[in-house]
């Protein structure tokens, strides 16, 4: 089968501008699916995926259409994760297309994360096909949209196709632009197998399930193929497409879009972004574009009740099996006990780690405050990286600390400008770039630090602009800063769980913050107890709780024995409970209380 | 069988239900007082077939004992020495609300064997008697004292309650000198708590009484001052006595002795096993009329909750605990070594117990938690 024939593309859009309405569209109309089915073939995604309107995991599914030039095209929708977490996901997904279809709302126009997908697409040198979806609702404005599309995206309005996916208008247009203006295939430079790997997913029964795209060559079941990044030779199992659903074909060749299962057992075995090449006629050189995932967020995850360290440990393992991006490695903390250092995509991608383990594994966890990995240059010429702050080295021999930083953009109603700036400069962001978007609104685009939009700047952003704002961000490298790592002491005794590499200008306040909460829950022991934040061994915050005075019952007679002596079978079960931080005695929930009050 | 040394007598009945108090309590009404002085003493009876009644201290407390009438009283007192030999008691308490009794009663009582009076004044303060409920005046108070002495007691003492809502630090003090003026050979100086199902607790949640842990904590060292400065010995955590007039009776609960209540409410523990009797009147005396023992909440001790108990009462005498039953007797270990270090507990004499240091007094709860 020629290539000619056949079309890559994704869909790419702000959450909530209609993208599964469309992709239902598409499957219906080249008769892919019928109604009866899309309930279970092509939601069947994790339910997070469905609460919270994102995908996580692409749901690619493969098209046959027959155009008006009469010839039956073969067409490979890639459907991608919507969230920045996962933006180098995407951008393998990206690279195993020709064209993307710019999916925008007509009453909203263009978002932040309109922006942020256009860049990926251009940067994988996609052809975009602008569509304007809802076109049917009483605020459309088509116009407008079409001069947002040339003034910030710089593509003639022209080419935008009004629709209505909802209605069904528009959706044959939207064909015959994929068809017409998307390129088929590149002719491949010689008939060497290149399959570049753009997902996979873990099967129970048959293992890791890779997603490819063929780029050159072909592959059937029994090919002896190796993996470019690790070296590491399979034998392919089994080859197919998405129809949506997982169905075997005999080979997949060039500029095909479809799974294979090889005897692999575990998601690290596969890596997004590698290539797939014949162990007996390899290529020479790996596609472009391969990154090793390195996570971005880390945090500790501890189990709420120490008693259930194995279990989540066993837990951890299994969700790693589908989820590679995932790492974790046992740490122990004074405050919290025994638990795992865990790295993340994102902060969303934490989430996501947190929320399926409470619903898959009934594991009550708590986490503390997420951080960023940052390069260190210490006085002696060694390059380290840092993900914890209790591994920072000690000032003297710190040259220089470097921070990861992101291109953030931002869409604010023009009334919000002035408070969105006063929250970027907050933030330690500088502001690259204002544009007027249309009469009411502009697009900031800022350089920000990654730890700081961590926590809570969604959230400010949104009440700022009482939820008319919108933000999306890419990673922009890194940056020197003057960051320090601050301890929070209780009674001269750090308490690790607290430890955090923090801006110098930014640890008084923090260390104020975190001392008054810790101030709160610490109960009042039988002495003074000083709460410290305390950079370098310099206090910048302090709190004391004062002894307490008195604690002693009235009355102890025959009729009150028993009443005394269940009191205290209590607090010595409580006691258990407690962790000691040199002489002060502090139920682990307190801890908790902070820990959740603060992220 | 069971030696007991020690009984308590319950009597429920109060005129007026003071606002803070959590004991079992209520107005007589039209009970029959007979009939309830009949199943104290069937009770008793009751409890002498699997027992070996040795009395050495008894202990009549309530509510109000001296509400009874004198023929009541005297069918219950003649009716106790009839059922069992009285000779080898040390110490015979009762407990006395001032306007309950006059110098005919208290006559009475010294004349059946009662040497101990311990008297609920709880302030010398019309403001701070009034909040409390009482309906007995100073002055009221003061005779019934002096009525006491008349009679011939051999030990009187005047129970205080310190922290009441509005009292002050004058006012404690007066409260303490009067007591010491007039020469008690006890005080029992209570802090006062909020108690469940008392209108005072109801009160204090609604945040119409407050407490205060500052105020508390200086109150009590007052009056340790001012008692200790007076000679008397604060022989425990609220109860301070000139030398001799310590109560055998409560001394024998806090070394973790065996002892006897009958009366409705109130706790026995003999040789391992707790009850208590029916803390409802009517039942209670039903179920004794009909030759049934009248115990509820059976608890059966083991040696751990007999050691917790040791720490929780003896902790707080002035004899404090033998050191071997708190970390296997290891002083330099933790938490023993740590509390020493702080001030709160120290090594009694003769080396091999720990006690309580005046500043662990006040703190004796969280100090017995971290022993625990």
């Amino acid at each position: 089968m020629s290539t000619a024939l056949t079309r890559n593309f994704s869909i790419i859009a702000h959450i909530d501008h209609g993208k599964t309405t469309l992709s239902d569209r598409l499957l219906e109309a080249t008769q892919t699916i019928t109604d009866r089915q899309r309930q279970d073939q092509l939601l069947d995604s994790m339910d997070l995926e469905r609460e919270r309107g994102i995908t996580i995991k692409s749901h690619p599914v493969t098209m046959s259409y027959k155009a008006r030039d009469g010839k039956t095209y073969q067409l490979n929708l890639l459907d991608t994760p919507g969230h920045v977490d996962f933006s180098y996901e995407v951008s393998r997904s990206l690279a195993a297309c020709e064209g993307a279809l710019l999916l925008i709302d007509a009453a909203q126009g263009v978002e932040a994360q309109t922006m942020a997908n256009v860049h990926l697409a251009h940067q994988q040198n996609l052809t975009v096909i602008p569509v304007i979806n809802k076109i049917d609702l009483p605020a459309a404005d088509i116009p407008a949209v079409k001069k947002q599309l040339e003034d910030i995206i710089a593509i003639p309005g022209e080419e935008a196709i009004p629709a209505s996916a909802k209605m069904g208008i528009g959706i044959s247009d939207i064909l015959e632009a994929i068809v017409e203006r998307i390129p088929p295939p590149a002719e491949p430079i010689d008939d060497r197998l290149r399959a570049l790997v753009f997902d996979s997913v873990f099967d129970t029964y048959r293992g890791v399930v890779s997603y490819v795209r063929v780029i050159s060559g072909e592959i059937r079941r029994g090919t002896a193929i190796e993996m470019f990044s690790t070296g590491k030779r399979y034998e392919v199992k089994e080859t197919g497409v998405f129809t949506p659903k997982q169905t075997p074909r005999d080979r997949l060749v060039t500029g095909d879009v479809g799974y294979l299962i090889a005897n692999m057992k575990s998601s690290s075995e596969v890596k997004i972004g590698d290539t797939i090449t014949d162990a007996q006629r390899p290529c020479s050189e790996a596609l472009p574009g391969f990154k090793e995932i390195q996570p971005m967020v880390f945090a500790g995850i501890y189990p709420v009740s120490s008693d259930d360290f194995e279990q989540l440990k066993v837990a951890m393992g299994k969700l790693q099996i589908n989820d590679a991006a995932f790492t974790f490695q046992a740490e122990s903390s004074a405050a919290l006990g025994f638990g795992f250092r865990c790295g993340f995509l994102g902060l969303l991608h934490m989430e996501i780690v947190q929320e399926r383990l409470r619903r898959e594994f009934d594991m009550d966890v708590i986490s503390t405050y997420p951080g960023v990995i940052y390069h260190v240059k210490k006085t002696d010429g060694e390059q380290i990286e840092v993900d914890n702050p209790s591994y920072l080295p000690e000032p003297q021999v710190i040259e220089e600390i470097q921070e990861p930083i992101v291109r953030v953009f931002i869409m604010v109603p023009n009334e919000n400008i002035g408070d969105m700036m006063q929250l970027v400069a907050d933030k330690r962001g500088e502001l690259e770039n204002t544009e007027t978007l249309d009469t009411t609104r502009v697009l900031l685009t800022a350089i920000l630090p990654l730890n700081e939009i961590l926590v809570d700047f969604n959230d400010k952003l949104k009440s700022v602009t009482r939820g008319y704002g919108s933000m999306d961000y890419e990673h922009a490298g890194y940056r020197p800063a003057k960051l320090v790592k601050m301890e929070m002491m209780i009674s001269g005794e750090p308490v690790d769980a607290f430890s955090t590499i923090v801006h110098r200008d930014k640890a008084e306040s923090r260390g104020r913050e975190l001392a008054a909460k810790l101030k709160e829950v610490i109960p009042q022991q039988m002495f003074v107890v000083a709460i410290q934040a305390a950079i370098g061994g310099k206090i910048i915050a302090r709190e004391s709780i004062s002894a307490m005075r008195k604690n002693v019952t009235a009355k102890c007679y025959g009729g009150d024995i028993t009443r005394k002596r269940k009191l205290l079978e209590k607090q010595k079960e409580g006691k258990k409970r407690m962790k000691a931080i040199g002489k002060v005695n502090i139920p682990q929930e307190a801890f908790i209380q902070v820990l959740k009050t603060s992220n | 069988m069971a030696a007991i040394s020690h009984l308590y007598v319950h009597i429920p009945f109060c005129h007026h239900i003071c606002p803070y108090c959590g004991f079992y309590k209520h107005q007589p009404g039209r009970l029959a007082n007979r009939a309830f002085v009949d199943a104290l003493l069937d009770e008793l009876r009751l409890a002498a077939r699997d027992t070996d009644l040795a009395l050495e201290t008894i202990f009549f407390g309530g509510g109000t004992p001296t509400l009874l009438s004198p023929s009541h009283l005297e069918r219950l007192l003649t009716g106790l020495a009839g059922l069992t030999d009285l000779s080898g008691v040390r110490e015979w308490t009762l407990e006395a609300n001032p306007a309950t009794f006059d110098l005919a009663k208290a006559s009475l009582l010294r004349d059946l064997g009662v040497t101990r009076i311990s008297l609920g004044v709880q302030s010398w303060q019309t403001d701070t008697l009034a909040t409390l409920g009482r309906d007995h005046s100073p002055e009221q108070a003061e005779a019934a004292y002096h009525v006491l002495r008349e009679a011939g007691f051999a030990s009187v003492g005047i129970d205080l309650i310190f922290s009441v809502p509005g009292q002050t630090a004058a006012g404690w003090a007066a409260d303490l000198d009067k007591a010491i003026a007039l020469g008690a050979d006890h005080v029992s100086a209570y802090n006062l708590t909020y108690e469940e199902d008392t209108e005072f607790l109801t009160r204090h949640e609604r945040g119409e009484l407050n407490s205060d842990e500052d105020r508390d904590a200086s109150l009590f060292y007052l009056a340790i001052d001012t008692l200790e400065g007076a000679g008397y010995r604060h022989y425990e955590i609220s109860n301070y006595a000139r030398p001799g007039h310590e109560s055998l009776h409560n001394q024998a609960y806090w070394s973790g002795a065996d002892y006897l209540g009958i009366g409705p409410g109130a706790v026995s523990t003999v040789e391992g096993r707790r009850w208590k009797s029916l803390p409802d009147t009517a039942a209670w005396i039903a179920r004794i009329q009909a030759g049934q023992p009248a115990h509820t909440e059976l608890e059966h001790l083991t040696d751990e909750d007999r050691r917790l108990e040791r720490l929780a009462l003896q902790f707080r005498t002035a004899e404090g605990i033998p050191a071997a039953i708190v970390a296997g007797g290891d002083l330099r270990s933790d938490p023993v070594s740590s509390l020493i270090e702080q001030g709160l507990i120290e090594i009694a004499p003769p080396g091999d117990r720990l006690r309580l240091t005046r500043r662990g007094k006040a703190l004796a709860d969280s100090v017995t938690a971290a022993l625990a």
